[in-house]
This record gives structure tokens, C-alpha cells and sequence, in this order.
């Protein structure tokens, strides 16, 4: 083990978030206001108290660090930001129990605020996306050369091989969305609340086949923050701390593409039966997937909430078209996933509004869709990165 | 058509995969192999990826392989594919390894995973050759 050990050493003490909309007519600094204010009043720290800042995704859909820190008049010590891109909520969360740990900073609000509104040009596929314009290709597989553009045509093209391997189809992951937006519609905060079911997910538009729209996420606008300090100084304010108890990075290397756990054979993956092993995540916190009481995954697509299941060894390749049915992921469930409605219908906010929906739940403020009993709550991803969190 | 003229996404040429569009004009599938362990691999890299050996050779390929996933756009992300949908985006698992990306011609409903395909160069522009695919008898 490191010397540095950090199980159960950080814990994020306060949360907050702005409205969430699909064309709410505000930049994002303006939501990030909402966020930061909404996480300091939740633990009770004030505005001179926050010395750290890591934004999740900046501009220019979301808000940069400088800029808010500039406009809001705050005054910090350290200042980071990850690239416009939306899977680094694990890491950030890590990185500012690293710094509070490490005496680098007392309090770091973690943020992430996007206004998709109000980009003049689509970002997520086509002529104003980037992704596909850098060195090697974008990280979903984008290649518009051949028409290949948007997140979402990565994602359909690990749901087409997932289907040819394991025999199973669109239907079967129409479990996904109707349970996500069962959730939704128990979350007032949530911008799809309207019920669907199996026969309005087939009915729904193809957008890249095999996936249909509603497989797809919200694209909107909205703010949220984590305000993460040391265990020991988070017990001493406002609300009980909710622990980080493990921690597990963003793996990277050919063996990866971003939708796909190693073996699936989608971009450079080699081909091969994907066992999920001991991981560290489990390790660190000293945590089964049979002790979770509920997972949260950043379910972009609906697939990738598939992958992430087996990837995290809640069960083997093949069988998560099988583990979805049946109310087995609703709250209420055998394990409740996005208690929230999740990206797919509470909103997109890059997986933080995740970590907002896990700490209420850790705390029971979650009413109509509490989870009963809640102590151990897991962020695990198609991508591989994981956090463990408890009571 | 000239260059100026075409609406589509151009591709990115950098200093590691001009052999390979170079390649493309010439009408010949080239990737780098390693002359130390063997790997034949894609995207362009500045060194083995495998063994990290320097000593690589452009090499030519046979332009076979098969589809290992495919997909279908039935929205026009990029105006000048407006008049292309649905087009498909098939991921083609080539016979010496790696995989690339392209479309098939024909028929979007006959595409099968596992099925067998052989290049085709498409002279898109004076300047610019794109790898498609159409499907191989097999054998």
C-alpha cells in the first residue's frame, strides 16, 4: 500500500447544483454562481474558506476556473481544470482529496457548469465538434472523414458488436431508460419526468443505429459542485461528511476505448472473455459489489451502463441485458442505478450531478426516491475509473 | 473534383500519417509494421506501440478483412452528408490486425458483423483517395 493512503481521508462535506434546463438563457458562469453558493450553504463554509477549484469540462460549453474565480471574487490557492470532455468526475474528485490531503488546499469545490444553449455550433457531432479533428481521432471513435462524428456513433458501435456477440438487442436495452426515467419522474429537479416504456423506446428515432434517441442523453444546460476537504475538517461542519473510501483512476492504453471494458474488440481492443477481477476501487475501501447499495454510472448512452455492470463484476459479460429486467436497477431494486433519472432524463452535467444525487442519498434527503438504508454508494463507468463512497 | 470543392470533413494530415494518405493516392493500403516483433498497427504512431522499436516499414497490406461492428447515421450531423442519409460508418477488422474505419457500398440492410470485405479506393478529390469496403465472396 502507499504511503499516502488516503481510504476514508477526504470527504466531500457540502453539494450543490443550479435549475436544470434544456435552454435556460444563462452562461455558464451565471449557473456555476448557483452551484458554488448552493455547496457552501450546504456545509456551511463560506466563500473566503474555499482555496481550491478543479473544473470538470470548460469552455467553451462550460465555465473555466480562472473566469469564475475572477468573477465571483474568489481567492484561491490552487486552480485546475481537465479539457472539454466529459469523463473526469472520478478524477477530479481524486485530485482534490489528494490536494486537502497533501495541505495543498483546504477546501476544493469541484465544478462543473455547461450551457450547450448557448453555443452558436453543435459541439457533440458534426462541423463544431472537435473531437474528431484531434491527433489520432476522437475519443469515441470519431473519424468524420467518413461521416463518423458524435459521442453517441462510439457508443453505437460498441452496442452493435455487444448485440453480435451476446445475441441481444435493442429491446432488451430499452430497460435502461424507462428505469432511469421511473427515477426521473420520482425528481422534481429532473427535465424528462414524462413515463416511457419499451414500446416508445423502439418507436423513438433512430439517431446512429442501432441506438435509438431515447438511448441517447440530455443535451442542456446547468451547474454543479462538490465541495470536498479532509475527513477530519469535513466532521466539523454542517451536514455529516459523506467518506471517499476508494478510489480507482482512468485507465488508458490500446486496450481501452471508452465505451467498451478490454476485450469487447472495438477500436484496438483485442478480443478476449473480460473478467472483472479484484480492482482496486474494491480494494482500497474494503468493499464487494454484493456490499453496494446502490451505482451510479455516467450513462451517456444506455449501453455504457451495461458495460460498466460487468465491467465492475455486478455481473459476467453477456448477462447485463438480463440483469436490467425486471425492476432489478429501480430503486427498490436489488441495485438501484442513477437514482436520479441519471444524464439519460435528470440532465447532462458531465456525471456531477451524479455525485450531487449520491451524497443526498448518503445523507437519506433524497424523500420519494430514497434509497432505504444507504450506506455504500458506488460511481463506477464503462471507462474504468470508479469512487467508492459511504456514510 | 477539386479540393475547394468538396464539402465533406477532410482528414487530418500530420507528420505521422502522411505515408498512410500517401499511400491511399497511390492506391495501396500501407500501415507500419515493426521489423523487430512483427505488430502491424493503427492509428499512425512515432514508434512500435508493442515494443517500442523505431524500426518499422510502411508496409502494404492485402486490403481484406471483416466488418467487426457497423453502424448507421439516420441523422446529418455535417450538412454535406445531408443528402448521404442513412449512411453506414462499418469498423473493418483488417486480415494483418488492426481496425479502421470506413463504409461499406451497398446495401446498408445486408451488413453483417463477420462478413468479409476488400478495399476500394474512392478518389474523393484530385488530392485525396478514401479507403472504402464492399463485401468479399468467401471462400
Amino acid at each position: 500500500m502507499a504511503n499516502f493512503d488516503l481510504k476514508d481521508r477526504a470527504a466531500i462535506a457540502g453539494v450543490g447544483n443550479s435549475q436544470y434546463g434544456r435552454r435556460l438563457m444563462r452562461s455558464p458562469i451565471d449557473l456555476a454562481a448557483d452551484a458554488i453558493a448552493g455547496a457552501l450553504d450546504d456545509c456551511g463554509l463560506t466563500r473566503d474558506e474555499l482555496d481550491g477549484m478543479i473544473v470538470s469540462f470548460g469552455s467553451p460549453i462550460g465555465a473555466d476556473g480562472d473566469s469564475v474565480a475572477q468573477l465571483l471574487g474568489l481567492k484561491l490557492r490552487t486552480c485546475n481544470q481537465t479539457w472539454a470532455h466529459g469523463r473526469f468526475t472520478a478524477s477530479c474528485i481524486t485530485w482534490a482529496a489528494m490536494l486537502v490531503n497533501a495541505g495543498l488546499a483546504d477546501a476544493v469545490a469541484c465544478l462543473a457548469s455547461v450551457s450547450f444553449s448557448s453555443v452558436r455550433r453543435p459541439m457533440m457531432g458534426g462541423s463544431g465538434d472537435r473531437e474528431g479533428a484531434r491527433e489520432a481521432g476522437g475519443g469515441h471513435g470519431e473519424d468524420p472523414v467518413y461521416g463518423m462524428t458524435s459521442p453517441g456513433a462510439g457508443a453505437a458501435l460498441v452496442a452493435r458488436r455487444y448485440f453480435d456477440r451476446y445475441g441481444c438487442d435493442s429491446r432488451a436495452l430499452a430497460s435502461v431508460p424507462v428505469a432511469f426515467r421511473r427515477h426521473a419522474a420520482m425528481n422534481p429537479a429532473a427535465i424528462m419526468r414524462e413515463s416511457i416504456d419499451v414500446e416508445a423506446h423502439q418507436r423513438s428515432r433512430y439517431v446512429c443505429e442501432p441506438l435509438h434517441l431515447l438511448d441517447y442523453c440530455l443535451i442542456n444546460d446547468g451547474a454543479a459542485c462538490a465541495i470536498v476537504t479532509t475527513s477530519e475538517r469535513a466532521r466539523d461542519l454542517k451536514k455529516p461528511p459523506v467518506y471517499i473510501g476508494g478510489m480507482q483512476g482512468l485507465p488508458g492504453g490500446r486496450e481501452e476505448f471508452i465505451w467498451a471494458y478490454p476485450g469487447l474488440g472495438v477500436a484496438q481492443q483485442s478480443v478476449f472473455e473480460y473478467e472483472a477481477g479484484q480492482q482496486r476501487v474494491y480494494q482500497m475501501a474494503g468493499v464487494t459489489p454484493a456490499e453496494v447499495d446502490a451505482l451510479f454510472t455516467y450513462d451517456a448512452f444506455s449501453i455504457v451502463a451495461w458495460i460498466a455492470l460487468e465491467r465492475f463484476g455486478f455481473c459476467k459479460p453477456g448477462e447485463a441485458a438480463g440483469f436490467t429486467q425486471d425492476g432489478r436497477i429501480e430503486i427498490g431494486g436489488e441495485l438501484p442505478m442513477n437514482t436520479n433519472g441519471g444524464l439519460l432524463s435528470e440532465a447532462h452535467i458531465m456525471g456531477w450531478n451524479h455525485q450531487v444525487e449520491i451524497v443526498r442519498q448518503l445523507r437519506g434527503e433524497c424523500g420519494a426516491r430514497q434509497v432505504k438504508d444507504a450506506e455504500v454508494i458506488q460511481w463506477a463507468n464503462a471507462y474504468g475509473d470508479s469512487l467508492i463512497y459511504h456514510k | 473534383m477539386k479540393e475547394s470543392e468538396y464539402q465533406k470533413p477532410l482528414p487530418t494530415i500530420s507528420s505521422l500519417n502522411r505515408p498512410y494518405w500517401e499511400g491511399l493516392k497511390r492506391r495501396e493500403l500501407r500501415l507500419q509494421k515493426c521489423d523487430g516483433c512483427g505488430l502491424t498497427w493503427y492509428p499512425p504512431a512515432p514508434l512500435c506501440p508493442g515494443c517500442w522499436s523505431r524500426k518499422f516499414t510502411w508496409t502494404r497490406l492485402s486490403g481484406h478483412g471483416r466488418i467487426s461492428s457497423w453502424v448507421v447515421f439516420h441523422q446529418a450531423y455535417f450538412r454535406s452528408y445531408e443528402g448521404d442519409i442513412p449512411y453506414n460508418v462499418v469498423e473493418v477488422e483488417l486480415d494483418e490486425g488492426p481496425r479502421v474505419l470506413a463504409n461499406l457500398l451497398g446495401a446498408n440492410a445486408d451488413i453483417r458483423c463477420g462478413m468479409p470485405v476488400e478495399i476500394v479506393f474512392d478518389d474523393v478529390t484530385e488530392e485525396l483517395t478514401l479507403a472504402r469496403f464492399k463485401t468479399r465472396p468467401s471462400r
